[in-house]
């Protein structure tokens, strides 16, 4: 297997491969600046969202930590932060310069919409020429954080796209690679397995309570979540409960063991597998894991999800021949020979390690090419 | 080639990995090629969906991956389909 990638090496150690500048609003009354900063400059990437505004505690905390995350991301090589007040621009854009990488804030209170706009502009020319000069060198592949995170899933994820993923996890990790999982919801009825394969005890008391609270919750609401968990398109595939769900998503871990437990958004200690506590929402998901770092994402699907991220190129697998076919544009990597028994695991497996080295050096995945840009902070509660 | 494919030996259900018709007489392997199987189908499994390789019984919990996954809420005869319609969640509902 193919070790060696041409990526870009950040100040602070990290490798990304992609080298986006990055129009970062820090609240919903933003956005209007920032997409109007990425439409006038050329090679600028705004990501708009609807939050930012009187959180508090806990849900502040990890709205910041997403933004902020999101910035310092290895696939990012500038960032123009634009909020309404100083404030809470200035704090964001100081954590991230923290890492060495470009930053610059603006905000509007005091200039106006206009004149916010053309400061920030002016900034955003000469990050992208600064950057666009940026080269790519010669980095080991395991040197990435990659995440995982499957949706729209049927039992051809459990018997192939998954299992897949989990073999390319078992040789990433042998190379001393990086690797985050989470949806502490889909782990309902698989969570015996998780919890032996967690190293330590105290990593294993955090996952447990996490899945704890995360039960408590769904019974303090009084709500049946049959109908939404599986999902509709979960059951047209022929996944029956949320036990045979959670079964197949573990198979993308393969049969490793896990190192850590991380809250939202948190980034790896060190290299090794991690589980991270999040939603089983496709894009809220993996807009965590890459504020946490991850410069690639592996998505197994089984209906066909077409969820992308703006910073993080998504590789959706598939093992399910007629979602290969019926919807090929968002699909990167076809498995679905394996259902049949026409090629190995290992053979797969190696169609998807190819694939990721050459999305790690530059190759577009279609979720790129189809402009998703699913930009989605959790939201842990309602706004003061 | 195969119609269905079974996670582990044991597992009280196979997954179909194509369109399955009534009455076809369908083979079997375990994901790893180890196992084989033959048996009857009574009725149409789509692809994607599960197949009873035995009979069971209501009540009983049903196996796959070698791991519980619900409870039969029907008699399930070998060789029907094996969905929402006859299994719940032990967990949620």
């Amino acid at each position: 297997m193919k070790r060696e990638i041409l990526a870009y090496r950040r100040p602070d150690g990290s490798v990304g491969v992609r080298n986006y500048v990055l129009i970062l609003p820090i609240d919903d009354i933003s956005n209007a600046v920032a997409e109007a900063v990425e439409k006038i400059v050329n090679g600028t990437l705004a990501i708009p969202h609807p939050y930012g505004r009187l959180q508090f505690g806990k849900d502040l905390e990890l709205f910041f930590k997403t933004l902020i995350g999101t910035g310092l991301n290895p696939n990012v090589a500038a960032v123009v932060v634009i909020g309404v007040e100083p404030k809470w621009t200035c704090k964001v854009a100081e954590e991230i310069a923290k890492s060495g990488k470009w930053v610059e804030a603006f905000w509007v209170e005091g200039f106006g919409q206009l004149r916010t706009i053309e400061r920030a502009a002016r900034t955003a020319v000469k990050f992208v020429e600064d950057a666009t000069n940026l080269k790519r060198e010669t980095v080991d592949l395991s040197d990435l954080i990659v995440s995982l995170k499957c949706g729209e899933s049927d039992t051809t994820s459990g018997l192939g796209a998954n299992r897949v993923v989990g073999r390319f996890t078992e040789r990433f990790l042998e190379m001393s690679g990086t690797v985050l999982f989470g949806e502490t919801t889909e782990l309902t009825g698989a969570e015996h397995i998780l919890i032996q394969r967690i190293k330590s005890e105290q990593e294993r008391q955090k996952f447990i309570r996490m899945f704890d609270e995360y039960q408590q919750l769904v019974k303090s609401q009084g709500v049946d979540l049959l109908g939404s968990q599986p999902t509709q398109g979960n059951i047209a595939g022929g996944l029956s409960t949320i036990e045979e769900k959670a079964l197949g998503n573990l198979q993308k871990i393969g049969n490793t063991m896990v190192d850590g437990v991380l809250e939202p958004a948190e980034r790896p200690p060190a290299k090794g597998l991690y589980f991270m506590n999040t939603s089983s929402a496709a894009a809220e998901a993996v807009t965590l894991f890459a504020a946490a770092g991850a410069a690639i994402h592996l998505f197994p699907t089984g209906q066909g999800n077409p969820i992308g991220n703006p910073i993080v190129p998504v590789i959706k697998i598939t093992a399910n021949p007629k979602t290969a076919q019926c919807m090929f544009e968002h699909i990167d990597v076809d498995v679905s020979d394996l259902l049949r028994l026409k090629i190995s695991l290992d053979e797969a497996t190696e169609r998807l390690f190819s694939r990721v080295v050459e999305t790690a050096c530059g190759r577009f995945v279609k979720a790129e090419i189809l402009n998703h840009r699913e930009f989605v902070p959790t939201k842990l509660y309602p706004s003061a | 080639m195969v119609d269905f494919l079974v996670h582990r030996d044991g597992d009280h259900v196979g997954v179909a990995v194509r369109d399955i018709k009534k009455n076809e007489h369908v083979s079997g392997k375990t994901v790893d090629g180890q196992f084989s199987y033959e048996l009857d189908a009574v009725q149409d499994i789509p692809l994607g969906h599960k197949i009873a390789l035995r009979d069971i019984q209501k009540g009983e919990k049903i196996v796959e991956y070698g791991e519980i996954i619900g409870v039969a809420t029907d008699n399930i005869a070998k060789g029907a389909h094996v969905h929402v319609h006859n299994i719940r969640s032990l967990r949620w509902g």
